[in-house]
């Protein structure tokens, strides 16, 4: 186990380097923020007690809101990417540095500072050479603490599309790879009890009176050194010009559509690529962000659209892509492209042997044997009302038997010859394996979810090779392709990238460049 | 001798309580004054509108002839000494840095106030060698002459203390008065000091004020408060500074 996990992250030492780089720097800004900004706050209010007692509230119902609430809710007003998460972790640290400071101040003997003030001090100077002291310990384990969380917080914030080390940790939850998940979680632990231990040191440095002598100013100056610097590389990261945004939503499948588009792009021309992985809530929050540049180019499925978007009743079919196209360009100023040939879809999957046994192709067929199988579902398809009910009506189906099954289990089930027929997506990686057929859907029961790119139209404007790279992507991709892929990644526990290099070398659309 | 504090018709009042109704005193340079009287008379009070942390509602104040409504309050107070009971030293910081608090608000180099320090430190008998201690190294006596030290540092003309010695045992509380007598002596500050104890105040004072219920109940030379005890009120506090 720990060979292994020292070998992932010696594998792609240099990814997760720039993840806590990310990392390091997200955090700094947000509690570099939140301390100055806490404390000036619980300096002001610790001068009006009632103030104080309504902020003090507000702060602590704030506090009580979920990180994911707060950050869902952020992403509405600021879009997607670093600042949100600056945002949410700012507010978070905030509070405690508040409350601390505000209760550390408050509780100084008031006759210590009555005689700083008898004694000619003005107020700043009761502030930083009385105050701000006495009320160090409260402060500082304020602090201390708030990093911690801080540094854990920040584990989440790629959840809407920041960098640092929850990359790894989202990519591996949405692709089923525990490596990327442990190594991810292991980084963070680590860089928490680093910081907490030099931050303890530091402490104690302060309250031995053993700081003094290195003099205050000097180490503050240091401080605000590292920060800025942090900051700067931070900012300056993001800025370079001829790189298009990419963004995918938390799927191995999106993720790896993305790494082929990205891939091919580098391959063809000068541009360099940006892939911004798994923007938590998908088409929800990855629209608007590409509809106002955030992002260039995503993968996305024209069935989803066609509802989330366009918010349209009617199934989607094939023939509605010139009105899905039309009302992109026109709306929205984005246009589809590289329409890759698969359907991701619901679709029914049935043993082999069975459907070899009676000749079974389309979902009519099995209507005629259907009595004789037992039928499979994840639990919540006999809920919806586009599910079971709706499906066995279209088809005349009737099944000798019906069981729920959690989706996790189902393969093995049917394999195990405990189910004949289950419901499957039509690039389930497992599809791949030989001992199960999927059916084709003839009456056109369920909506098309055919694969391709949304594009922003100026960047198509700006770089015209673009249309080129897309036109090759076109049809590339069959159902089996994409799930025998997303099984490389799944299961395998390949990286999306690689497996999408090796794709893209399979259909002889990567040129070997010597460099 | 000339006035060098002057109350002229303070109102002061809490909530709508009055604590003192047109109340005038004059304080004269040099003077080593003692303030008694029951808690809650109005002494700190009183104390603290010397240097401005309680303003009256009505009448004036004046130090030196001028009103101190018209003057720059921190300056003023940089000039007036102020030593109160128990330990109000700034506990994170050492001896020396408490000592040479004010000098250092006033801008004063790192050779002046060692120089400075030193010689306060000599003048309240404090030993050279507690300086880099912090204050809760020190004993209760150490505590109190450092808050004196502290006091003293910047050649104040006026020194207020309240019940300095309220907090000491007997003892250290006897080698205390005796030496800020000495040092009263030797600086001719004036200085203006409350207590509850009328046998300290005998001991100490020039003058002695004896407060009651926000009113002057005797203000004169000791010898004659002693002598010739104006009111029951002052009879009754002269008998117990006798019998102690
Ligand atoms: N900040 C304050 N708010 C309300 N009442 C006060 C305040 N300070 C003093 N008092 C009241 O004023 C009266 C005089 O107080 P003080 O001058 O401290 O008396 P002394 O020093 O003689 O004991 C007392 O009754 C006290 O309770
Ligand atoms: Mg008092």
């Amino acid at each position: 186990m720990i060979q292994k996990i020292l070998n992932e992250f010696s594998v792609n030492f240099h990814f997760y380097m720039k993840l806590l780089a990310e990392h390091i720097g997200i955090i700094a800004v947000s509690i570099s923020i939140a301390v100055v900004v806490g404390l000036w706050i619980g300096i002001l209010i610790s001068k009006k007690p009632k103030l104080a007692n309504y902020i003090i509230s507000v702060v602590n119902i704030v506090y009580t809101i979920p990180s994911i609430a707060l950050l869902g809710f952020l992403i509405s007003l600021t879009g997607i990417g670093n600042t949100t998460a600056i945002i949410a972790l700012t507010i978070y640290g905030l509070l405690p540095i508040v409350r601390s400071t505000y209760v550390g101040i408050t509780t100084i003997d008031p006759s210590i500072i009555e005689a700083s003030q008898a004694m000619g001090s003005k107020e700043l100077q009761i502030l930083y050479k009385i105050k701000l002291p006495l009320a160090f310990p409260v402060i500082f384990s304020s602090i201390r603490n708030m990093v911690i969380m801080t540094v854990a917080l920040a584990g989440i914030a790629s959840f809407v599309g920041a960098g640092g080390l929850g990359v790894a940790i989202y990519r591996g939850i949405t692709t089923n790879n525990e490596m990327l998940i442990l190594v991810g979680s292991i980084i963070i632990a680590l860089l928490a009890l680093v910081l907490d231990g030099i931050l303890g040191i530091f402490e104690k440095l302060v309250l031995s009176h053993k700081l003094k002598k290195i003099g205050y100013k000097r180490f503050t100056a240091v401080i605000v050194a590292v920060i800025v610097g942090l900051t700067t590389i931070l900012v300056t990261q993001k800025s370079s010009k001829d790189t298009i945004e990419i963004a995918s939503k938390p799927t191995s499948e999106s993720y790896i559509l993305a790494e082929i588009a990205g891939e091919l792009i580098m391959n063809e021309t000068d541009l360099d690529v940006n892939i911004t992985h798994g923007i938590g809530g998908g088409t929800a929050n990855i629209h608007p962000a590409i509809e106002k540049g955030e992002f260039d180019i995503y993968p996305e499925y024209t069935g989803t659209s066609w509802q989330i978007v366009l918010k349209k009743d009617e199934n989607y079919t094939n023939d509605k892509f010139e009105t899905l196209n039309k009302a992109y360009e026109e709306s929205y100023g984005l246009t589809w492209r590289g329409l890759l040939g698969f359907n991701n879809t619901y679709s029914l999957g049935i043993r082999k042997e069975l459907a070899d046994q009676y000749n079974i192709e389309t979902f009519s067929d099995l209507a005629q044997f259907a009595n004789q199988f037992t039928f499979g579902a994840e639990y919540d398809f006999f809920e919806r009302e586009d599910g079971y009910k709706a499906l066995m009506d279209a088809y005349k189906l009737n099944f000798k038997k019906v069981r729920d099954m959690d989706n996790g289990l189902k393969y093995q089930a049917l394999f195990d010859g405990k189910l004949d027929v289950m419901t499957v997506f039509t690039t389930d990686g497992q599809l791949s394996d030989s001992r199960i057929k999927i059916l084709r859907d003839d009456k056109e029961f369920y909506p098309k979810y055919i694969a391709g790119f949304v594009i922003r139209k100026d960047i198509i404007k700006k770089y015209p090779e673009l249309e080129e790279v897309f036109k090759k992507l076109e049809n590339s991709i069959s159902e089996m392709d994409m799930a025998e892929m997303n099984y490389r990644v799944e299961i395998g526990k390949e990286s999306p990238r690689d497996v999408a290099i090796s794709f893209l070398k399979d259909k002889g659309l990567w040129r070997d460049k010597d460099e | 001798m000339n006035k060098i504090i002057e109350y002229d018709s303070i109102t002061k009042s809490y909530n709508g309580k009055v604590i003192l109704e047109d109340f005038s005193l004059d304080i004269m340079e040099g003077d080593f004054l003692c303030i008694v009287g029951t808690s809650g008379s109005g002494k700190t009070t009183l104390m603290k509108m010397i240097n401005g942390l309680i303003v009256p509602e009505k009448g004036n104040i004046f130090i030196g002839g001028r009103n101190i409504k018209d003057e720059n309050l921190i300056s003023l107070r940089r000039k007036i000494g102020y030593a109160i009971q128990g330990n109000s030293l700034f506990p994170h910081m050492t001896v020396f840095e408490n000592i040479s608090y004010v000098p250092k608000l006033e801008g004063k180099k790192e050779e002046e106030l060692s120089e400075i320090v030193n010689e306060t430190m000599k003048l309240v008998g404090l030993p050279d060698d507690i300086k880099e201690k912090y204050p809760s190294q020190l004993s209760g006596g150490q505590q109190q002459r450092v808050g004196i030290a502290r006091a003293y540092a910047n050649n104040p003309k006026i020194l207020l203390m309240d019940e300095p010695f309220g907090a000491v045992d007997s003892i250290t509380r006897f080698h205390l008065q005796e030496d800020l007598r000495s040092i009263h002596e030797k600086t001719k500050c004036t200085i203006i000091f409350i207590t509850h104890d009328i046998y300290e105040a005998f001991k100490m004072g020039i003058h002695i004020l004896v407060m009651n219920n926000g009113k002057i109940e005797q203000y004169g030379r000791k010898e004659e408060v002693f002598k010739y005890p104006k009111t029951d009120f002052v009879k009754n506090l002269i008998a117990m500074a006798k019998l102690s």
